[in-house]
């Protein structure tokens, strides 16, 4: 009981930097802004949410911090790539080149250093249900927030008008543009909103998940993320499954490496991606679906003038 | 001594290449100061391997005043760029230039072969030249004695292992901890989870879980991070630091640590270097004095008996009464790798690819 209550645990801990930055990326993509830099801007929000706590010992103001320094980074790439018309690949990629580079200078002074205040209590049922109320309690509060960004995220993109606009500036800019709504401001929007979720994902890792700085730290995550809302063909509930699936096959294969399953463990460490792709795919192969959620004018540039 | 980044040494060096050229003649002029260069694959940070490196050469600064200057280029990551780190310095008028991991022997070798009159010396190498030797930590010996701790100390009997790659390296340390264990507690196993990196802190905290989920109550592991041990000091168990004193961050549950110590790696050679009869050696050492591991002081919370007998094994490593890999010894598939009386060469110690009785779990073979 005990085993289960961790491995669910440690699964949705896993998932949780995932399910950020990607349902940011999400609702960026959906206006039609491919930002490639999830992985850069993730890495900044981890440095200073890490600096802010340890600073501070404050846990929600390292949070806010990371979600501001990711949204300036997706400020960034905004401009050259909406202002400036840039090709979003080529401005995406440099972010993520550009956010490692300038993390690791910020950390200059923190590597290896590890917080020592950590805030880490998570829900207390005030009724004793076997399996739920150890679970609950042992989740990080984040986590919660996870939960709440993507009740948010399904709501605003089907459910309200806004959302509705967004996804209308993503399918086809000239048409909205050509109703009134301002194409532009509503992409900078979106891509900041996403830079900030990226921000959070990573202040996730260096304050929750392993509080302490490395560089590289988030070693991937961020693409792992913009892979998930592909596969998840730019659905919510997807991206959570997803994300979760990737963090659970990872635990579960720790558990059974330490159970003593002799098994190639490059192979194991190599099942999450394959297992979460294959899932993904396999129940996302409708191509009428894909063509449905898909943002038709995903990465291309706007231009309100002509 | 100072440090500089990669990118204000390239800089700095091709804006002053003929600067330096006059430099170097003046330097010969000046008497009897050795310029030392070292090399960094990743920032000097407050633990850790590059933190272990850099005690190690301002000991040696500190032990020849005035004597030594130190270049230190710090965050060189890939093997392109310090091979030209490493002619840079030597082009410079550096005598003694040392490299600080594995990844620095390949650069360093074609480097060395055309700089016959520097001396070069390069941790983890397991090659050497005329001009370039090799230094390397028996770091087995300490992990035996924390192993030894660790053994006396677990009351479920089950120890825990992080495993980063299945280098000779990592796993004679493994090794010498479970030998070590089992040598005070023959019922003691340690379940193994390699998690396939050196660089992914959540990782090492997802594979502690795990272990400790599964009745580990003693973690130890091959990342050089101090997170398996604050994971398993917020699950209550202890942890044995790898690679540097990691108590700050592990104030209770820390019950020792193997680590490096390079100071006398540095300071030898430099010795050496300053009285003009360096010569290319490579160096295995373990523990003991002028050794290049060390035990982190233990936990208070340890009883006397046992820190008594972790001494002693100390003791009688140090004089050779001890040997950590000494027959009859099997790995763990029965196979008889070393005869009653015998112990293992240093060449099988160095290509060590097998695991001893008690390891559990999948084994990545190299």
């Amino acid at each position: 009981m005990d085993m289960v209550v961790s491995v669910i645990a440690a699964t949705l801990g896993a998932g949780t930097p995932l399910i950020f930055a990607a349902l940011g990326e999400l609702v960026a993509e959906k206006s039609g802004v491919l930002n490639l830099g999830v992985e850069g801007m993730m890495l900044v929000g981890a440095i200073v949410a890490f600096i802010t706590m340890r600073s501070t010992g404050d846990l929600w103001l390292g949070v806010a911090v990371a979600g501001v320094a990711g949204a300036l980074m997706a400020l960034l790439f905004a401009f050259a790539t909406l202002t400036l018309q840039a090709n979003q690949v080529a401005a995406g990629l440099a972010l993520a080149i550009f956010g490692a580079g300038v993390s690791a200078f910020i950390g200059k002074g923190f590597v290896g250093v590890t917080l020592e205040n950590r805030a880490d209590a998570g829900l207390s049922l005030p009724i004793d249900i076997p399996l739920l109320s150890p679970l609950l309690h042992s989740l990080h509060p984040l986590v919660y927030v996870s939960w709440l960004l993507f009740a948010g995220v399904s709501w605003f993109l089907f459910r309200s008008r806004a959302g509705l606009v967004l996804r209308a500036v993503g399918e086809s800019p000239a048409s909205a543009h050509a109703v009134g709504y301002p194409v532009i401001r509503i992409r900078y929007l979106a891509t900041l909103f996403g830079g900030a979720m990226a921000g959070i994902g990573g202040a996730y890792l260096s304050l929750v998940y392993a509080p302490l700085w490395l560089e590289g730290m988030v070693a991937g995550r961020g693409w792992i993320a913009l892979a998930l809302v592909v596969f998840a063909t730019w659905r919510p509930a997807r991206v959570m499954l997803g994300a979760y699936l990737f963090g659970g096959i990872t635990i579960v294969q720790y558990f059974a490496q330490s159970a003593g399953v002799a098994f190639a463990t490059q192979f194991m460490s190599m099942l999450p991606y394959l297992a979460t792709i294959v899932v993904l795919v396999v129940i996302s192969r409708d191509v009428a679906m894909i063509r449905l959620n898909a943002p038709v004018s995903l990465g291309k540039p706007f231009h309100p003038g002509v | 001594m100072r440090i500089v980044n990669r990118r204000d040494f390239l800089k700095a060096s091709s804006s002053l290449g003929i600067a330096a050229l006059g430099a170097r003649a003046l330097d010969a002029f000046a008497q009897d100061v050795l310029n030392v260069g070292v090399v960094h694959q990743y920032p000097i940070g407050e633990v850790g391997w590059e933190t272990q490196h850099a005690l190690g050469w301002k000991a040696m600064e500190a032990a020849f005043p005035g004597k030594v200057k130190v270049t230190v280029v710090a965050d060189v990551q890939q093997a392109q760029d310090s091979e030209r780190v490493f002619r840079e310095l030597a082009s410079q008028g550096n005598k003694l230039i040392f490299g600080t991991t594995f990844s620095h022997m390949a650069p360093m070798l074609k480097v060395a072969r055309t700089a016959p009159n520097t001396h070069f010396d390069c941790c983890a190498s397991v090659t050497t030249l005329k001009n370039m030797g090799a230094f390397e930590a028996r770091n087995y010996e300490a992990s035996y004695v924390a192993g030894v701790i660790a053994g006396r100390m677990t009351r479920s009997n089950t120890l825990g292992w992080v495993g980063a790659f299945p280098i000779p390296q990592t796993v004679w340390r493994m090794n010498g901890f479970m030998l070590g264990a089992r040598s005070v507690n023959p019922k003691a196993v340690c379940n193994v989870v390699w998690i396939n990196t050196w660089n992914d802190p959540a990782k090492e905290k997802d594979a502690v879980n795990a272990l400790i989920s599964q009745g580990a109550d003693v973690l130890a592991g091959s990342p050089n991070t101090p997170v398996q041990g604050v994971a398993a000091e917020e699950r209550g168990a202890w942890s044995i630091a790898n690679c540097s004193d990691f108590s700050k961050f592990v104030p209770k549950k820390q019950l020792t640590g193997d680590i490096f110590d390079w100071r006398s790696a540095y300071i030898d050679s430099a010795r050496d270097a300053l009285a003009g009869t360096w010569k290319a050696q490579d160096r295995f050492r373990g523990l003991g004095e002028g050794g290049f591991c060390a035990m982190v002081p233990y936990n208070a919370a340890i009883p006397a008996e046992v820190v008594a007998d972790a001494k002693q094994r100390e003791k009688d490593i140090v004089s050779g009464k001890l040997k950590v890999f000494a027959g009859p010894l099997k790995d763990r598939d029965g196979k008889q790798r070393v005869a009653a009386g015998g112990s293992l060469s240093d060449k099988e110690i160095r290509s060590i690819n097998w695991l001893v009785e008690g390891i559990n779990g999948p084994f990545p073979k190299s």
